[in-house]
């Protein structure tokens, strides 16, 4: 007997709900590494609902996209975790308002 | 060979350009070849010619109704043993003349363009060859007037030619884009099989733009003020350019299109009346000119106002026989003031001249030909077409014409009498200072008048120059004899259908013949040779009788400071031009330069520039540098994006 089905909705609203924490990180929290955490959660957001449309439609490029998301995620955590370095060797402290170089 | 004919000059021209610092002194011996040969081909060409309906050479064809071919027919043989002939004179005449001129090479290569230029005008069997020709012939005009161009004045007179040459090139246009509207072609044959059945507006309207082409390059009024000014050229230029040929292809253009003339008669009367005012009005103005090139300037003008005359009221072979005959008189002319302007170190002003015909026989007694025959002396070529012309306006019904054809004829006498009086005749006045004799001092500043044929260089030989005069002088007597020899024997009386010259003429062959007019040829011709008598007879009482005595000086200055003010003005055609067209654009273009062009265009060009400035300056507050704040504007980019899909439908 297979476990009991999951209506793909749930799926789909923890998926927002993941989504939006991760906006509201993004938006509002000032440590660079806080930042980067709330960036990654948007991704495995995206990650999950690809995953539940993919069983729903029975469609494997999900699968693949999800991978594909995962890989870049990596090394978007690569490049922005040596941002953070870098600006925290010049600056000593990390605050994405104080890097605020490119004010017009 | 008929290409042979028509690029060889063309050749030489690129050849002279390419390599005239090296070819040095034969520059001028291979422009005189190039166009010897080429009337060497045009007399080969001749018998071919004249069985036939010409010579046809079709080249390309681009477009339906274009295409762009050679005819040599015997209008256009006619011309090309003229522009040829003449011009491979003209072309030893200047290896003479220009020696010593820095730009002795430039020199031919302008002249064997010119050649070129003239003969694509003549020899192409379409309009649209015509108007290439048209316009190149205007170019080297410009070149040629320009020639030194160190001279403020001679600048200016090529622009001048230029710009009233250009008003010409768009009458042509407008004639041909109407014929072309028309008829849905552009050669000759198909538009002359279709002059016929045109609408007579149609072909007046065409005959009108037609005309205004000849207007400007033949200086016919209102648009002949360029060509005094364009005696700023060297003398053999003058003498080709703006006397035997060039100024002539208006003639050219009305004979060409002689179809379409006699379709509509209110052309015919506008050319008719236009050339013989224009032949008035030149002979007038030559009563006034002390320059000896202006005289002869106003000459030409006052001819060329004949032949247009002539072949406007449809006396077609009179008109051409006088274009004929005056390219070799006024060549001999020109070419013979040449030889006087050069052995006076670059005098032109016949006041400073007088008594040369002791000092300078051989100009003495070219002149003195050419004097003869343009005023129609009996029995020299002058007598007969200019007879011809006059006569032929009165057999084609414009008395008026006539009338004013004959005064004309008279005042011609008169201003070519006092040229070769007070040039030859007398002592000779270039020691006398200009003051004294009424003459103005020049504009030009000194040094343009050691330059233009200067005289550092080895003199060339005198036959260089005196040979091409000798043997134009010998047309000059003889040319009007083709008018001769008819079915009644070789040296009958024919006419406009004489056989010799009827060969040139067989496009008019089949015209109809002219009205019987009232009053007897001989008549006619005593009449004039009458007043021609009394031309010269008051210039020889006026400047030949007077000029031995003591106060000749006196009278010079008399005369030079008391003639009547708008003959001087020359008829202030100049000034109306000024005031009607130069100034009204000039008032055009200060009004722009100040309001139109800082306020609408530079005013465009610094809003936009403004305006970038602006948006920049307000946008930058967007540009917070606040990670933060654009990751919001993301997210609220998305949600708007979100609610729009919500609320429209789907993405499609």
């Amino acid at each position: 007997m297979s476990p009991m089905p999951v209506d793909v909705l749930n799926y789909v609203l923890l998926s927002a709900v993941m989504f939006f924490i991760g906006v509201g990180g993004v938006i509002l929290r000032r440590n660079p590494l806080i930042v980067l955490m709330a960036i990654e959660l948007m991704f495995n957001a995206a990650n999950l609902a690809l995953i539940a449309f993919s069983r729903v439609y029975e469609n494997n490029a999900g699968h693949i996209f999800a991978f594909l998301v995962i890989t870049v995620a990596a090394a978007e955590a690569a490049i922005g975790l040596a941002i953070v370095v870098v600006v925290f060797r010049r600056a000593k402290h990390v605050d994405v308002d104080d890097v605020a170089g490119l004010h017009g | 060979m008929i290409f042979a004919l028509w690029l060889l000059p063309f050749a030489g021209a690129l050849a002279i350009w390419a390599f005239g610092p090296q070819l040095k002194r034969l520059a001028g011996a291979l422009g005189a070849a190039t166009v010897l040969t080429s009337f060497a081909i045009a007399l080969a060409l001749a018998g071919q010619t004249f069985t036939g309906r010409g010579v046809k050479a079709p080249l390309v064809s681009w477009a339906q109704g274009f295409s762009f071919g050679l005819l040599l027919d015997p209008l256009s043989l006619l011309w090309v043993f003229v522009i040829t002939g003449v011009g491979g004179l003209i072309h030893v005449y200047s290896i003479g003349y220009m020696s010593g001129d820095r730009a002795f090479a430039r020199f031919f290569a302008y002249m064997n363009f010119f050649v070129f230029a003239m003969l694509t005008l003549v020899l192409s069997d379409n309009f649209v060859g015509l108007l290439v020709g048209w316009g190149l012939v205007g170019l080297a005009s410009y070149f040629l007037i320009g020639f030194w161009f160190f001279k403020p004045s001679a600048v200016a007179a090529a622009r001048k030619a230029f710009v009233i040459n250009v008003v010409g090139d768009i009458g042509l246009m407008f004639g041909i884009f109407v014929l072309f509207a028309a008829t849905h072609t552009t050669t000759y044959a198909g538009v002359f099989a279709k002059a016929g059945s045109l609408a007579p507006l149609t072909v007046t309207l065409a005959c009108f733009g037609l005309f205004v082409a000849c207007a400007a390059k033949s200086a016919q009024l209102p648009l002949h003020t360029w060509l005094p000014d364009a005696m700023e050229g060297p003398t053999p230029v003058s003498a080709l350019i703006h006397a035997a040929t060039m100024v002539t292809a208006g003639v050219y253009l009305i004979a060409r299109c002689a179809p379409l003339w006699d379709v509509s008669p209110e052309a015919r009367a506008l050319v008719g009346t236009i050339g013989a005012l224009t032949a008035l009005t030149g002979a007038v103005l030559g009563c006034v000119q002390w320059d000896i090139k202006r005289i002869l300037a106003y000459s030409t003008m006052s001819q060329i106002g004949y032949m247009i005359m002539g072949v406007g009221v449809g006396a077609y072979q009179a008109g051409i026989l006088h274009f004929y005959t005056h390219a070799f008189f006024k060549a001999t002319l020109f070419l013979g003031a040449g030889i006087l302007i050069h052995a006076l170190h670059d005098e032109q002003d016949v006041r400073k001249m007088g008594g040369l015909a002791r000092r300078q026989p051989f100009a003495f007694w070219a002149m003195t030909v050419g004097t003869l025959a343009i005023i129609g002396f009996p029995g020299l070529s002058g007598f007969f077409s200019k007879d011809a012309v006059i006569y032929g306006t009165l057999e084609h019904g414009y008395p008026l014409l006539y009338a004013i054809g004959m005064v004309t004829a008279g005042i011609t006498a008169y201003y070519m009498c006092r040229m070769l009086f007070v040039t030859f005749f007398g002592s000779y006045r270039g020691d006398v200072p200009s003051a004294q004799l009424g003459v103005a001092a020049s504009t030009n500043p000194p040094v343009a008048h050691e330059a233009p044929s200067g005289h550092e260089g080895a003199h060339a030989p005198a036959w260089l120059m005196q040979v091409p005069v000798a043997l134009l002088m010998i047309p000059s007597v003889i040319a009007g004899y083709v008018w001769f020899g008819s079915r009644d024997g070789p040296l009958a009386y024919g006419g406009p259908g004489s056989l010799w010259f009827g060969y040139f003429t067989t496009n008019f062959a089949t015209r109809a013949e002219a009205v019987q007019a009232a009053v007897p040829e001989w008549l006619s011709t005593v009449l004039v040779l009458a007043l021609v008598g009394i031309g010269a007879f008051v210039a020889y009482r006026r400047y030949a009788a007077s000029a031995a005595s003591a106060n000749a000086v006196e009278r010079l200055r008399a005369e030079s400071l008391t003639a009547w003010r708008p003959l001087t003005r020359a008829l202030y055609f100049d000034d109306a031009i000024e005031l009607v067209f130069v100034r009204p654009a000039s008032a055009i273009g200060a009004a722009f330069a100040r309001v139109v062009d800082p306020q609408v265009l530079d005013g465009a060009v610094r809003d936009v520039a403004w305006l970038a400035g602006w948006l920049g300056r307000e946008m930058r507050a967007l540009q917070t540098g606040l990670v933060r704040g654009y990751a919001l504007v993301v997210v609220l980019g998305v949600a708007g994006f979100l609610v729009y899909f919500a609320w429209f439908g789907t993405v499609r």
